[in-house]
């Protein structure tokens, strides 16, 4: 239905510029996640794109037409907001209706799309209720009913989840991963939560002060994350860093002398290090086994197990390290004070360079 | 033991206080209305007796011959339209700075709470040269523009505040759903207000009908005076009638002591609420 | 489209908003300015002129201040006036506020009857004060008021006394009656803030064994100071702009004797006349309303600065 084009944008508030040169471009049909930590700019990027907040300078094109001097109501997206911001004193079926009054369409049709945008939600029983008198899972239906009713080019969706409790945010995650298929819309979602953005997503865009960090698929940002920040913010629990120099640079290859003295011989990365430059070394705690590695082992010692059955957290701290996640499935019998050798593999673990992005 | 029969007394000394209080209150009110049913010989003769009879002659003397009517109709109207007037302008300068950021925004707010500081009163002799000048005296409008204009800085302080608390994202939404500025501010913001308003309305219509200083100094024929101020030439000319005073004054407070008791809490809370936090 | 429509199509959105509020301010601002500032700025220009009834003549500077303050034979009755100001914001601070700090501390120990209490003692704060005045003036009639009626059947006649006719008694009769009148709203004001203080500050001195007047004089006193300081500042502003009570009571003059004689009825002959002061003089009228405002805008403000210091910050 819709691609979006965000060229150059960037917002300032005062002398804080809170956005600085995003280019973006969003595919028919994409379900698209900004994630980032508090403060990032995701949501302000959604409401600029919104048209709520005036961009400094750049443009936003949907379908090839500029649109960011347009009043928001005029560029045909449809927005869910945190809170919902379903209107007090207004019935469901008001509130699903308003766009549409405001628009002044005639009462039958406004009716006829706010019933089958209930009937798809499950709502039709709670059309002549007030927002007060419906559960938090119902408010938020409601919220995606009212931009449904618009049949929008785009819809925005700034942290719907967030006020839900965990269990119905597992279950509101899939059903909108099931509307977005059914609608067949172009989605634009903002969240904090890397899971949610890593469950729902077509493509996610990583954010921090106000810069795209990565843009790409769930998978390529988990599997090959441009720099350390968006290695340590995908994936759950955090990748472990560990610091280390270059300590010598070969055809194709560096070797890494971690702070504990651990050697790590990488072949074919060496990117444009030098010997002596501070580099890190990352392992998922998922990558680690826990027993010596084909390609090197750490050592520590066990100081908390979290045993779940099915899978296992060992914590671990050493003299160089004061915390090491290691996450492995079945059971292990590990105990507190135990201590352990951990094994990685060169395919599975990541070198960032001083100025922190990949070395590739 | 001892601590517990103590504890008892203090309890009594504390109704009967109480109780001594609420008849202090409560018994001269109770006389003035039970001496607007008597006549001059009764009230003379045997004061604190219930009246022979609950007749209304000392009512039907006040409605047929003299301008207490009038004055009841002249204080609904200037008290009426200036709250109307008051509400609507009050709510208009409270959106503005309270829901948009704009240059200034800050000085514009200290401009109207500025006039909660100013004594109007103090001002009453440019103020009658000014309404002289504009044919505003012996006017009810006159009244009404004073009223208003007295009261908006406390109504404006009240709404801000009430304004301020409604989420963004209210708006944002109904900004997407379309609606112009004056739409939201209409049909999603100010409803939600309504309670505030109230408060704010009450807070300034007890003033305004009580008033008597402004009337006092504007208003000079009888057909224009309002309750408060025309009380005094009703005692001027009835002065020896003492049953018929009484009716007047029970008359002239009827109207809001009977809104009082049915809305006494929203009362208590608009007419404390600029000094409550 | 070109770039520079784009960059007008964002002008004409942000000039709407501009209109839209202008148009949300204009009115209430023209009212205000119209009818406050403009008179209250005029009453400091008047304050310099000499008038002829309406008409402005000859600017004076400060002669009006200065025939105001220091001429013998005005300025003993501004002076007088002034005391008489002092006295009631005094005895309000003792009868009113006080009576109304014993209530609240009652009612906040949420005694049976409490909402009947609430209403009973805010109905004379509804009360038109012109009402009131008349009310009690019937009731301390001299021959005729129940008060001296009731006085006579206590067998205690002696003590009947033309009560507003009395230089001493005048003005503590009408004090009274003030207090009878507006101590519901000092009550209510107190009491809503005691209700503020957190319950579990007064549970834990409860607990640590603190007696009653211990808690109120220790815990609730100090918690509740912003609702102390606003009702000082309110009762200092209606004291000296005292005028509906000794007006309706006793008229004009400040009779008997001068003995009820305020700055407002001395502001209101002045400007507009009377037997005593003889014809109105705007220019007087203006010297002596500044004076007040400064008066009691420079208490105000020093009032407020004091008392909140001594405020506590919850939480």
């Amino acid at each position: 239905m819709a691609n979006i084009e965000l060229r150059d944008v960037n917002k300032q508030f005062g002398d804080v510029k809170v956005i600085k040169d995003v280019n973006l471009a969003v595919e028919d049909n994409e379900f698209v996640v900004f994630v980032g930590p508090s403060g990032c700019g995701k949501s302000t990027l959604l409401r600029l794109i919104a048209g709520l907040e005036d961009l400094t300078t750049g443009e936003i094109h949907i379908d090839g037409e500029r649109i960011d001097h347009l009043a928001p109501a005029s560029r045909g997206l449809a927005m869910v907001f945190q809170s919902y911001a379903l209107y007090p004193h207004f019935t469901v079926a008001q509130n699903m209706g308003y766009a549409l009054r405001v628009a002044r369409e005639d009462k039958a049709s406004i009716d006829k799309k706010v019933y089958e945008a209930a009937e798809i939600l499950q709502l039709t029983e709670y059309l002549d209720r007030k927002p007060k008198a419906l559960s938090g899972g119902q408010r938020q239906r409601v919220a995606i009913g009212r931009a449904i009713v618009r049949n929008p080019k785009v819809f925005l969706f700034d942290e719907p989840l967030s006020n839900l409790d965990a269990k119905l945010r597992v279950a509101m995650r899939i059903e909108l991963t099931k509307l977005h298929r059914a609608l067949n819309a172009t989605m634009i979602y903002v969240t904090h939560d890397q899971i949610e953005a890593m469950t729902m997503a077509d493509k996610i865009v990583v954010l921090r002060d106000g810069i795209v960090e990565q843009i790409g698929a769930p998978l390529d940002l988990y599997n090959t994350p441009d720099n350390r920040f968006v290695a340590g913010f995908i994936g759950s629990p955090a990748m472990n860093f560990f610091k280390g120099k270059v300590s010598g640079v070969h055809e194709g290859g560096a070797e890494i002398t971690l702070s504990d003295g651990t050697l790590i011989n990488f072949p074919g990365k060496n990117g444009t290090l030098s010997v002596g430059d501070n580099v890190e070394f990352g392992v998922r705690p998922e990558h680690f086994s826990i027993e010596p590695g084909a390609d090197g082992s750490l050592r520590g010692e066990v100081y908390a197990v979290e045993r779940l059955g099915g899978e296992t957290y060992i914590y671990l701290s050493s003299d160089s390290q004061k915390e090491i996640v290691v996450h492995a499935t079945g059971d292990h019998r590990v105990a507190v004070g135990d201590r352990v050798e951990i094994g990685f593999t060169i395919a599975q673990s990541y070198l960032f360079g001083p100025d922190g992005q990949s070395v590739r | 033991m001892e601590k517990k029969r103590n504890a008892g007394l203090e309890t009594w000394l504390m109704h009967i206080f109480l109780v001594g209080t609420a008849l202090a209150v409560l018994y001269p009110i109770f006389m003035m209305v039970m001496s607007g049913f008597k006549t001059n010989a009764e009230i003379f003769g045997a004061p604190f007796a219930l009246p022979k009879s609950f007749n209304f002659d000392n009512y039907i003397v006040i409605w047929n011959t003299t301008d207490v009517p009038r004055y009841l109709l002249n204080s609904t109207i200037v008290t009426l339209i200036s709250v109307f007037v008051l509400l609507i302008t009050g709510t208009m300068a409270a959106y503005a700075i309270s829901r948009y950021r704009f240059r200034g925004s800050i000085m514009v707010s200290l401009f109207f709470l500025a006039g909660l500081m100013l004594p109007l009163r103090l001002a009453i002799i440019p103020l009658f040269v000014q309404l002289k000048a504009m044919g505003l005296v012996d006017n009810l409008l006159g009244l009404i523009f004073i009223y208003t204009a007295m009261s908006l800085p406390s109504t404006v302080f009240i709404l801000t505040g009430f304004l301020r608390a409604l989420p963004g994202e209210l708006e944002d939404s109904a900004r997407m759903d379309g609606a112009s500025e004056l739409r939201i501010m209409v049909q999603i913001m100010v409803p939600l207000i309504t309670p505030a308003m109230v408060i704010a309305g009450i807070y300034n219509a007890v003033p305004i009908w009580n008033d008597f200083f402004f009337p006092l100094i504007f208003i000079q024929t009888p057909e224009n005076k309002t309750l408060a101020q025309g009380l005094t030439s009703f005692f001027g000319e009835y002065s020896v009638n003492f049953g018929v005073l009484y009716a007047g004054l029970t008359l002239a407070a009827l109207p809001l002591v009977v809104v009082f008791i049915v809305q006494s809490k929203r009362f208590i809370a608009g007419m404390t609420a600029g000094a409550i936090k | 489209m070109q770039t520079a429509d784009y960059a007008r199509a964002k002008r004409a959105r942000a000039r709407n908003l501009k209109l839209w509020l202008a148009f949300l301010l204009a009115p209430p601002a023209f009212i205000l300015i119209v009818f406050v500032f403009l008179p209250m700025a005029s009453a400091v220009l008047y304050s310099l002129y000499d008038w002829d009834g309406l008409v402005r003549k000859e600017f004076v500077g400060l002669d009006n201040f200065a025939d105001i303050l220091f001429n013998p034979n005005k300025n003993s009755i501004l002076f007088n006036a002034f005391w008489n100001n002092v006295k009631v914001f005094t005895s309000l601070m003792v009868i009113q506020n006080g009576l109304a700090l014993v209530l609240a501390l009652l009612l906040a120990r949420n005694p049976r009857g409490y909402r009947f209490y609430q209403v009973v003692f805010f109905v004379p704060v509804i009360l038109s004060t012109v009402i009131i005045g008349f009310q009690w003036k019937l009731f301390l009639n001299p021959v005729f008021g129940l008060v001296n009626k009731a006085l006579h059947y206590a067998g205690l006649s002696d003590w009947a006394l033309p009560w507003l006719g009395l230089p001493e008694t005048a003005l503590p009769a009408m004090l009274l009656v003030n207090s009878w009148h507006w101590f519901g709203f000092p009550t209510l004001v107190f009491l809503a803030a005691i209700h503020r203080i957190p319950k579990d500050f007064i549970e834990a001195a409860r607990l640590d064994g603190a007696s009653e007047w211990r808690i109120a004089r220790e815990i609730i006193w100090p918690l509740m100071a912003p609702a102390v300081t606003i009702i000082v500042v309110l009762t200092f502003i209606g004291s000296f702009n005292w005028f509906e009570i000794p007006y309706i009571m006793n008229g004009l003059e400040g009779s008997p004797q001068g003995s009820t004689d305020m700055l407002g009825l001395l502001f209101y002959r002045t400007a507009f006349g009377s037997v005593s002061a003889g014809g109105s003089d705007f220019g007087a009228g203006s010297a002596l309303a500044v004076l007040m405002f400064i008066f009691i805008f420079i208490f105000s403000v020093i009032a407020t600065k004091y008392l909140t210091s001594r405020e506590v910050e919850l939480s």
